[in-house]
């Protein structure tokens, strides 16, 4: 029998807010414990949430990247459960009215485009922390009321380079409009993904397994193909999957058992009576949309038309945000855009990645690569100077002219000097000039190379060239 | 509806997180007769599922949205001083598994 | 004379005057509350409020707050004072915070005395749930009869002459009841007027900031220290606050006031009737037109069973954060959940934890339809009609309860089919968010009964001027047990 894997994703992305979702208390990673805290996140009595204005416009831009529609009022609901790490005993959710609805992405995978349905987009708060020590559990309220948005796919995904390329496009859009770090090492983007497997032609569905804390995109992949193939065999053999949890291990490269789920948690909904209903005129939502930052995709479309770039240069330049607004910053002055974005992909990269580091800790600026790239396309410099100009200035951002007049490098490219030079050569090697005479065009190469010589390799090789054969047809 | 007995309503202690005496239970089954009663007669009202659930006592929409900015942050001491155990700056709990 | 005896309004001239200090009130106000025989306090201020007292030197003439003597119910934050809403699972919680109307209070530099009893948690109509036990009536010296609930304290405290002004809550009757039982005066506002940040929820759709005096323009002198937009409470209204006492005295010539025909038939204590249409009479004569008008029976059967229904829904969750891990007593534990399990079942009575059960299951998603959602349906027909008969009238009248405070002896807070439409009809206001007062209209047997008008929304000024009318009808101005009670 041939079945195929039915798979939604569950996605919760922490956004990097300056404050709380219900409260004014920082948003922030590594504090020392307990220093972000205000009476509302853990839940002091007689504590109300206030909506935070960053958060809404977070997502609604989500909501629009992901073709979703967008309800104009805003309502919040209780979701209640007793958790060591829930403070209030209850989160705050959106359960009835999600603030987009009905959406989708398009993917492209190794068998073409695919268009995955996203069936709603709500906001919430996160849990505070807990440390695990080996007899006792630590609490710390920092994260507690950070900002969330969960995205909830529609079960349409079929194979683990699908779940992979959905979570993706994913992180994409929410490191793009600066809604979150979108971390998924960090937890900043946490994916549950629900699998079934199913004979193929039929509709209903199997039992669902939950495969929880996949903290990297070939994690998702991975886990899915291994655990399609697990109930796969199960189901082969005629054993009936178990409704359960499961994580994934990393170094066995398996799914391993957390929890079997017992019958479905009521978490026993209610409209939160602390906060009104919000009203989102049209025009909020617009000025949302149209500030948002530009997407990926919108970027690729002007990579490619606007400024020639091929599609596999800039997926590349995309692949990474800030490495796109690297280049994007670069583009601003003068140097042409494909030598910008090779310098980036080849020198700056091998760089970055020599040195593990990130292209927001680089400390050459956008502009002094744009004039670095321009002294090339000037003919001050050769590339292979350039190397070495870059080499310095990667490491100073000292400015490009002036490393490479103090490694004595910039080409003398003023025609009086050359000339000179030229004639001083000439007359020196009178053979060369009967050479050329005779047709041996060598000649030319050889005395460009006395010039070389005496101008200790800065005379611009071109002019020196087009000098020497002018002088040549003179005698 | 769910059906009210006594272990129904144990269930329903044990998820809210505590204990009640076998006497409470029973005052509280006879609460529960009175109650479901009562309820199903409002149900019986005319009209009365023919209007929304009303959460608020009026129309209280508003476009209020709190700016994101940060301006209430407790120190470290009066976030753990009602706390009863406390280590490293962290309350302290028996190990949380699952 | 005793100071401690005036009204806000007079008390506050013979401050400006510098007859008496806010020291020397204070002082008494300490002494008289550690005389407190009712059980009225969870704990009294006296380090604090002779602190406070103490720099209060210059008097502000327009501040009609300045140097008096204030009692809290002990469900508002205060910070750094014990804050226990009557509960052991607080009994040692020290508040970082106070709440919005703490802080206005102080700001506008009253003198809190004491932090005062309650129902456990608010939940309760009696006085009698409370850790320290029961309150008691001071109009009452056999100690037979409620003060009611859940503002026990505050009632008392004021009714006893303590203080002139005690904060409440009010999410059914919880001030304006116990007003009734002790001849005070016991206003809640419009929903939203007051901020709730720092109350402690008992069911935030139906919660209020109230406040028991004694006298009706002191409530509505009061109100715009109190009154306003606060960020902190996303539900707080923007609607601009008013001078409030102004035009208290004016003509009530032509308002209309709407009596409920079924609350007056379920009333059978003649001599409660009396008093009340003794009122009806009076506003009568001074040219308001009360008519008896017929609500609906099957809707205010339906009161009590909605109330019960939404309040402890929205209870059980709003109570779920008393955990015993973040603040409250731990009992130990060896698993967090034995550590909430333990701390939830010694920290609340029993009467709480079936509270908590009935909300719970009214919530649980099979039983969401017949009982939570269906009672938000009935709220919606409950506060339809009420609206509907605002449309025609100014004010709902009646009678604030069937009748004096009854014996402990016949009260109970178990669910009971001994329902009486008179007992429970104040949740109206709470239903419908509406602006409501209660005032004493006569003594029986020596036991003060009330009578409660209530207004269209964000129309205080306009219900201040009528229950001024009635105030002035029955001359019972400033009632007190300790000038009444020997």
């Amino acid at each position: 029998m041939n079945f195929e894997a039915v798979i939604g994703i569950e996605i919760h992305v922490e956004m990097k807010t300056k404050s709380k979702m219900f409260s004014s208390a920082p948003v922030a990673f590594g504090a020392e414990p307990n220093t972000l805290v205000n009476p509302v996140d853990i839940a002091f009595p007689g504590t109300m949430p206030v909506v935070n204005k960053q958060a809404v416009i977070n997502a609604i831009r989500v909501s629009n990247a992901l073709n979703m529609s967008i309800d104009n009022e805003l309502w919040f609901d209780r979701k209640n459960y007793f958790y060591a790490d829930l403070p209030k005993g209850f989160q705050i959710t959106q359960d009835k009215r999600p603030i987009g609805r009905n959406g989708y992405v398009t993917i492209k995978t190794s068998n073409g485009e695919k268009k995955i349905e996203i069936e709603r987009l709500h906001m919430e708060e996160d849990t505070c922390k807990q440390l695990h020590l080996s007899t006792y559990s630590l609490l710390d309220y920092n994260r507690a009321g950070t900002p969330l948005v969960e995205i909830v796919s529609r079960p349409n995904i079929r194979s683990g380079e699908e779940a992979m390329k959905y979570v993706e496009q994913i992180k994409s859009i929410v490191q793009y409009t600066d809604v979150s770090d979108g971390k998924m090492e960090e937890g900043s983007l946490r994916c549950d993904v629900n699998i079934s497997l199913r004979p193929i032609g039929s509709d209903k569905f199997g039992t669902k397994v939950e495969i929880k804390n996949l903290n990297s995109l070939s994690n998702v992949e991975k886990a899915i193909e291994f655990e399609i193939i697990r109930q796969q065999q199960l189901l082969l053999a005629g054993i009936p999957v178990d409704q359960e949890t499961r994580r994934f291990d990393e170094t066995r490269k398996e799914t391993v058992l957390m929890r079997k789920k017992t019958d479905a948690v009521d978490y026993k909904y209610f409209t939160e009576p602390n906060i009104t209903p919000i009203r989102l005129s049209d025009n909020f939502i617009k000025n949302a949309i149209d500030t948002c930052p530009e997407l990926a995709s919108s970027k690729k479309d002007r990579y490619m038309n606007s400024l020639s770039l091929s599609e596999y240069d800039a997926d590349i330049l995309l692949q990474d945000k800030d490495v796109s607004i690297y280049f994007d910053a670069a583009t601003k002055f003068k140097a042409n855009p494909k030598l910008l974005a090779n310098w980036i992909m080849v020198d700056i990269a091998a760089y970055l990645n020599k040195n593990n580091m990130s292209i927001s800790k680089l400390k050459l600026s956008p502009q002094h690569l744009s004039d670095l790239v321009l002294l090339i396309e000037e003919g001050k410099i050769s590339s292979k100077q350039a190397k070495e100009v870059f080499a310095d200035i990667v490491e100073s951002d000292a400015s490009p002219i002036d490393v490479a007049n103090k490694l004595g490098l910039v080409q003398v490219s003023d025609e009086g000097a050359i000339k000179e030079l030229v004639l001083e050569a000439l007359n020196e090697n009178p053979q060369s000039i009967e050479d050329y005479k005779n047709g041996k065009d060598r000649a030319v190469g050889f005395l460009v190379g006395q010039v070389m010589k005496k101008s200790h390799g800065k005379a611009n090789p071109a002019m020196t060239s087009k000098m020497i054969v002018e002088e040549l047809k003179k005698r | 509806m769910k059906t009210i007995n006594k272990d129904v309503l144990k269930d329903a202690a044990s998820r809210l997180m505590f204990d009640m005496s076998e006497e409470q239970y029973d005052t509280l089954e006879k609460e529960f007769d009175i109650m479901i009663k009562q309820m199903k007669l409002i149900g019986e009202i005319p009209g009365v599922d023919n209007v929304e659930p009303m959460t608020f006592p009026f129309d209280v929409t508003t476009d209020y949205l709190r700016e994101d900015e940060v301006t209430e942050t407790l120190s470290k001491e009066d976030v753990l001083k009602n706390a009863k155990d406390v280590v490293d700056g962290q309350i302290k709990l028996p190990k949380v598994v699952g | 004379m005793n100071y401690l005896d005036l009204t806000i309004k007079e008390l506050h001239e013979a401050l400006v005057k510098k007859e008496v200090t806010p020291l020397e009130l204070t002082k008494e106000a300490i002494k008289r509350a550690k005389e407190d025989t009712n059980n009225a306090f969870e704990t009294i201020l006296e380090d604090e409020a002779i602190r406070i007292a103490s720099n209060l030197i210059e008097p502000e003439e327009d501040n009609i707050f300045w140097g008096i003597p204030i009692g809290i119910k002990d469900n508002f934050s205060t910070k750094g004072i014990l804050t226990t809403a009557s509960s052991e699972i607080l009994k040692d919680y020290v508040p970082v915070f106070d709440a919005t109307v703490v802080e206005r209070l102080l700001k506008a530099k009253a003198v809190p005395i004491a932090k005062t009893c309650l129902d456990e948690l608010a939940m309760g109509g009696t006085g009698t749930t409370g850790h320290k036990g029961i309150t008691y009536n001071p109009f009452d010296k056999k100690h037979e009869r409620l003060a009611g609930g859940s503002s026990c304290g505050s009632a008392a405290m004021v009714s006893a002459g303590i203080a002139p002004f005690a904060l409440g809550s009010d999410t059914g009757d919880s001030v304006r009841k116990p007003a009734s039982y002790v001849g005070l005066v016991g206003f809640k506002p419009t929903w939203g007027r007051i901020s709730r940040f720092g109350l402690f929820p008992f069911a935030p759709s139906l919660d209020h900031v109230a406040y028991f005096t004694r006298s009706v323009e002191d409530a509505a002198l009061t109100l715009p220290v109190l009154a306003g937009r606060d960020f902190k409470d996303a539900t707080s209204s923007n609607e601009p606050v008013e001078n409030y006492a102004e035009g208290i005295n004016n003509s009530i010539n032509g308002k209309r006031i709407a009596v409920l025909k079924e609350v007056i038939d379920s009333i059978h204590d003649d001599k409660t009737l009396e008093l009340f249409n003794k009122t009806i009479e009076n506003l009568k004569e001074k040219g308001a037109i009360v008519k008896t008008v017929s609500f609906d029976l099957n809707l205010l059967e339906a009161i009590y069973p909605t109330y019960m229904v939404i309040s402890c829904a929205e209870a059980t969750s709003n109570n779920a954060n008393l955990d015993g891990i973040k603040f409250g007593p731990r009992h130990g534990g060896d698993t967090y959940q034995e550590v909430m399990n333990n701390a939830r079942t010694i920290g609340f009575c029993e009467l709480i934890r079936r509270r908590f059960i009935i909300g719970s299951f009214s919530l649980m998603r099979e039983n969401q339809n017949d009982l939570f959602l269906r009672a938000q349906k009935a709220r919606r027909l409950i506060v339809n009609k009420t609206n509907e008969i605002l449309e025609n009238y100014d004010f709902i009248y009646i009678p604030a309860a069937p009748g004096i405070a009854p014996k402990f002896t016949d009260s109970s807070d178990k669910l009971s089919t001994n329902y009486l439409i008179a007992d429970n009809i104040l949740v109206l206001g709470n239903f419908a968010g509406l602006p409501s007062i209660t005032l004493p209209v006569g003594l029986i047997d020596n036991m003060p009964v009330g009578a409660n008008l209530m207004g269209k929304k964000f129309q205080e000024k306009a219900l201040f001027n009528v229950a001024k009318a009635i105030e002035d009808g029955t001359g019972l101005y400033n009632l007190s047990s300790r000038k009444l009670v020997k």
